[in-house]
């Protein structure tokens, strides 16, 4: 099982909610959903897009994929509709939710991540059943979209990402990668660190994982200093990978206290700028990039095509990421940051 | 004075194990205690590393952050309220400093000043809604935490178009607020320093401090006695979002940038962090010395565990039943600074 | 009675919605005298005491301080008045020392400008003496707190604190209701002290006993009148408790007990 990609302010917002309920031992309210209609409906398709929170910089960028692509619908005299939930403490069964509402809308086509597919695999069966044609995007894979009947999966791949990942720091002479987990027992984040592993082994080099407990979590100095110490015990760490920018930024820190800039190489998964500068000043290795507006963009599209016109595309899945900026694409991909789309 | 002749007579000689019974009635006694036994636990269980200048600078580097918002959550706490805003004015406040001077390449020192000036802000208003409402200021300010999430991620993606925004502070900022001494140890541990003797001062040798005390203690007497409450309320909370952006700051120069995700975990480690202290959740009773040792056990625990070489899974476990632990022994100390330890009455009862 | 009243309560009703606390009660409060104040729970005394100490306002009637009519708009008038108001628990912080309680909101300093700093050694001092001038010689150390102390000299504390900063009338809300035997005599005689050092008190109980004791003057309250009011010596104990529970009632309640009990009597 996967779930969402979350961003960094994603994960800290359900934590402070988890938080705060343990303390107050009140109970969550169900989500109310974000709508946002792009357009009005005329005569076209009209696809509902089901993703995270707006507010999420991973989904914003998703959601940029999808208004983009929405540009052809209504051109075609269709609708694109973006639903997400207003925060994630109760992921699985809100998606269900909105599943459903966007069967009752009207819905002729409808995109969905399949986070908690225990959840929310009833209502995609739902929709499937009422005809409508339902493409998953971003979590689930190939497995739960045969499972729920859907036409496809368009997405990365948390472990051949991580592979990827493990692969690339080894051959670049890394011999034992520490895999930095803030969230730790998150499944898709447990699938990236284990893809490093693997892909580390492959190439003869080894991988472990340091899981921090949430009680560091948005802290950079305690992250920072959590890897420090580890850097410090285990002289043959010469390899780290975090799962986030903002980790990764914390252990760009770490790795210059413990001062090994020289023989500790840096990478991450996801994008920011300060990770680009490093990738373009040659302190980091690389950046992990999933190419979230490409799943926005090819999701609805494929889902939009298909309910006009019948056309799919062959390969399932259809995989999206991983995609390596390096050193040597660093430039092409800092335009595209600064245009929003990654 | 004539007073102090018979004051001298009745005095109770000073015997080491009376001193010994008094110290052990400080508010700060069981954190004391906590904090010697997981350094020696951990000096025993992380070894040389953590040991080590690096080692201490681990721990030092997170307690001194964490210690600093800590210290002026305390003055909140013993005044009988709490702050759960701490998180997103971290978060506000380093935005508010890189976006200024970061994106719009302001000077940086205006931009510290704006960034000083949203934490102090939210802690007034904070206070203003606490005095003016009768909330429990629990509800307050986790609303308020709430909403200076959305405004910053709101803002900062309006203005930005990005949850992340990169800043290099001026060179006299760097060397104020984000230079590593030694290459280990942060000037977050000197400030932290610095705002102890500060926040001694206030607690202990201005009448504010009295003031704190008897508002957490009974707010009606106080406010019958002539105390100034919805003052000294609301600079509490202005007190506590300065330091949160203080912080703010610092990580903002240490790291570089800022991110809207950052400071939440600030929220209840500062909480934690103040109760291990011996501070009383429900006001009236703390010092700073036990938050400050409070805060050194908490990152110590938290820290530490990664020279001991265990599975990190445990960490949050070990935590907990810290926790319990201070929280337990801490009760048993005020117990005893209440009613026994006093050894001068027994023959008078 | 030759003095002239410190504080007089002239024909003074406070009416709340729906019902009346107090109706039309005049007293007299002197100087170096005690007044105690008796009444069942919900006679009227809080409020009273609650006229007294600025908290409320009556709805008619007038207050008099020295002959003068005054109104008094918040605690803070009564209290600059020189009028004290002592609570069952003492009113005091039980986990501040009793230096620092006792000078809770008038902190002594020392010092100048920014380093004007609290006189913790003068208040622990003053504090301590004030309580032994009280005869609470127990307590020697300024710096225990006050939850250590018995719920007698919590009392003395606050009564100290009262007289120390010139308090002229000094209001015990049922200083004795929580205390033992012997804590309760001590409180009696703090009360005497205080009396002795000129100061007028009024002290409300429904402890008959207590107030034959130390009482120099009465006035009994029965729901929101004043019953009626006695100098010393002119009202057996017996008229009273019957008087404060509304007479016939206590006296039906003390024959029904008797034969219930074997003819035990009642006494208080």
């Amino acid at each position: 099982m996967k779930i969402a990609r979350f961003g960094k302010a994603t994960t800290f917002m359900a934590a402070t909610a988890i938080a705060a309920l343990s303390l107050t031992g009140c109970s969550t309210t169900t989500a109310a959903p974000e709508e946002t209609a792009t357009t009005g409906n005329t005569d076209g398709i009209d696809v509902y897009v089901i993703g995270g929170m707006p507010s999420d910089p991973f989904w914003s960028v998703v959601k940029r994929g999808a208004e983009a692509a929405g540009a052809a619908v209504e051109a075609a005299g269709g609708s694109v509709t973006w639903l997400g939930p207003q925060n994630y403490d109760n992921l699985g069964p809100d998606a269900g939710k909105l599943v459903d509402s966007a069967i009752a809308a009207g819905a002729e086509a409808i995109v969905i991540a399949d986070w908690v597919p225990d959840a929310e695999n009833p209502a995609i069966i739902r929709a499937v059943e009422a005809g409508i044609p339902v493409i998953h995007y971003n979590a689930g894979g190939l497995e739960q979209a045969d499972a729920t009947g859907a036409l496809t999966y368009i997405g990365s791949d948390d472990y051949l990402a991580g592979v990827a990942g493990g692969v690339a720091m080894a051959e670049a002479g890394s011999k034992n990668i520490l895999c930095v987990n803030t969230v730790p027992g998150s499944a898709n984040q447990e699938a990236r660190c284990k893809g490093v592993k693997d892909g580390a082994e492959s190439v003869g080099s080894a991988s472990e994982q340091l899981p921090l407990p949430s009680s560091n979590f948005g802290n950079p100095t305690a992250v920072a200093n959590a890897i420090k110490a580890q850097l410090t015990k285990d002289a043959t760490i010469d390899g780290v990978i975090t799962i986030g920018v903002q980790d990764a930024d914390s252990a760009a820190a770490a790795i210059e206290q413990a001062g090994v800039v020289e023989t500790v190489a840096l990478g991450t998964f996801d994008l920011s700028d300060t990770q680009l500068e490093r990738i373009a000043a040659g302190t980091q290795l690389f950046a992990i990039d999933q190419q979230p507006w490409l799943q926005g963009y090819l999701a609805t599209s494929a889902a939009w095509q298909y309910a006009q016109y019948g056309i799919l595309p062959a390969s399932r899945p259809l995989l999206t990421g991983p995609s390596l900026v390096t050193k040597d694409n660093v430039d092409v991909v800092s335009a595209g940051v600064a245009a929003g789309v990654r | 004075m004539s007073h102090t002749t018979t004051n001298s007579t009745t005095a109770p000689t000073k015997t080491l194990a009376g001193s010994i019974t008094g110290f052990a009635r400080r508010p700060e006694f069981g954190a004391l205690i906590g904090a010697l036994a997981v350094y020696a636990f951990f000096a025993v269980a992380g070894g040389a590393p953590f040991l080590a200048p690096g080692g201490s600078a681990s721990w030092l580097n997170v307690a001194s952050e964490l210690g600093i918002i800590a210290l002026l959550v305390a003055l909140v706490m013993i005044a009988g309220d709490l702050d759960l805003s701490v998180g997103s004015v971290l978060a506000g406040s380093s935005m508010v400093l890189a976006i200024s001077s970061g994106y719009y390449g302001l000077p940086t020192i205006v931009g510290i000043l704006l960034a000083i000036g949203f934490g102090v802000g939210v802690g007034v208003i904070n206070g203003i809604l606490v005095t003016r409402t009768n909330l429990p200021s629990f509800v307050v300010t986790l609303a308020t935490n709430f909403a200076v999430v959305g405004l910053t991620l709101g803002f900062t993606r309006l203005l930005v178009g990005s949850t992340a925004v990169s800043f290099q502070a001026d060179p006299w900022a760097k060397f104020l607020f984000g230079e590593l001494i030694d290459g280990k140890f942060e000037t977050a541990i000197i400030w932290w320093v610095i705002i102890a003797l500060a926040v001694g001062w206030v607690l202990y040798q201005s009448p504010w401090g009295n003031w704190i005390y008897a508002i957490g203690g009974d707010v009606v007497s106080a406010r019958a006695a002539g105390i100034p409450v919805e003052k000294v309320r609301i600079s509490l909370f202005a007190g506590s979002g300065f330091a949160a952006a203080f912080v703010g700051v610092l990580q903002t120069c240490l790291y570089n940038g800022s991110q809207v995700a950052m400071g939440q975990s600030f929220v209840f480690n500062s909480i934690i962090a103040v109760v291990i202290g011996g501070v009383l959740l429900t006001g009236g009773y703390g010092s700073p010395i036990g938050v400050i040792l409070g805060t050194l056990t908490f990152a110590i625990v938290n820290q530490g565990i990664y020279y001991t070489g265990w599975n990190a899974d445990w960490a949050s476990l070990i935590l907990g039943i810290l926790l319990l632990i201070a929280v337990l022994a801490n009760n048993s100390f005020r117990r005893m600074a209440l009613t026994g330890g006093d050894t001068k009455s027994k023959g008078k009862k | 009675m030759s003095a002239t009243p410190i504080l007089s309560l002239k024909s003074v009703s406070k009416h709340f919605t729906g019902y009346r606390a107090l109706d039309d009660v005049s007293l007299d409060i002197y100087p170096g005298k005690v007044l105690c104040l008796l009444g069942d729970n919900g006679a009227g005394k809080s409020t009273l005491i609650k006229i007294l100490s600025g908290f409320h306002a009556p709805t008619s009637g007038t207050v008099e301080l020295n002959g003068k009519a005054v109104v008094f708009n918040s605690p803070k008038d009564a209290s600059e008045a020189g009028i004290a108001t002592v609570h069952q628990f003492g009113g005091t912080f039980p986990l501040m020392s009793i230096g620092r309680s006792f000078f809770v909101g008038v902190e002594p300093t020392k010092g100048w400008g920014i380093f004007k700093r609290f006189n913790k050694k003068l208040a622990n001092e003053t504090a301590v003496r004030e309580m032994q001038s009280l005869g609470i010689t127990r307590v020697t150390d300024g710096d225990r707190l006050i939850g250590g102390l018995s719920g007698g000299e919590r009392q003395a504390a606050a009564i100290a604190r009262a007289v120390h900063f010139g308090a002229n009338v000094l209001i015990l809300d049922e200083p004795t209701a929580a205390l033992g035997v012997k804590e309760a005599s001590h409180v009696l005689r703090i009360i005497m002290q205080a009396r002795n050092k000129g100061v007028a008190v009024v002290l409300v109980t429904h402890n008959v006993s207590h107030a034959l004791t130390v009482g120099d003057n009465f006035a009994v309250l029965i729901r929101g009148k004043k019953a009626d009011d006695f100098a010393k010596g002119q009202r057996t104990r017996e008229e009273v408790t019957d008087l404060m529970a509304g007479g016939e009632a206590m006296a039906e309640l003390e024959a029904e007990l008797a034969t219930l009990t074997g003819a035990i009597p009642i006494v208080e």
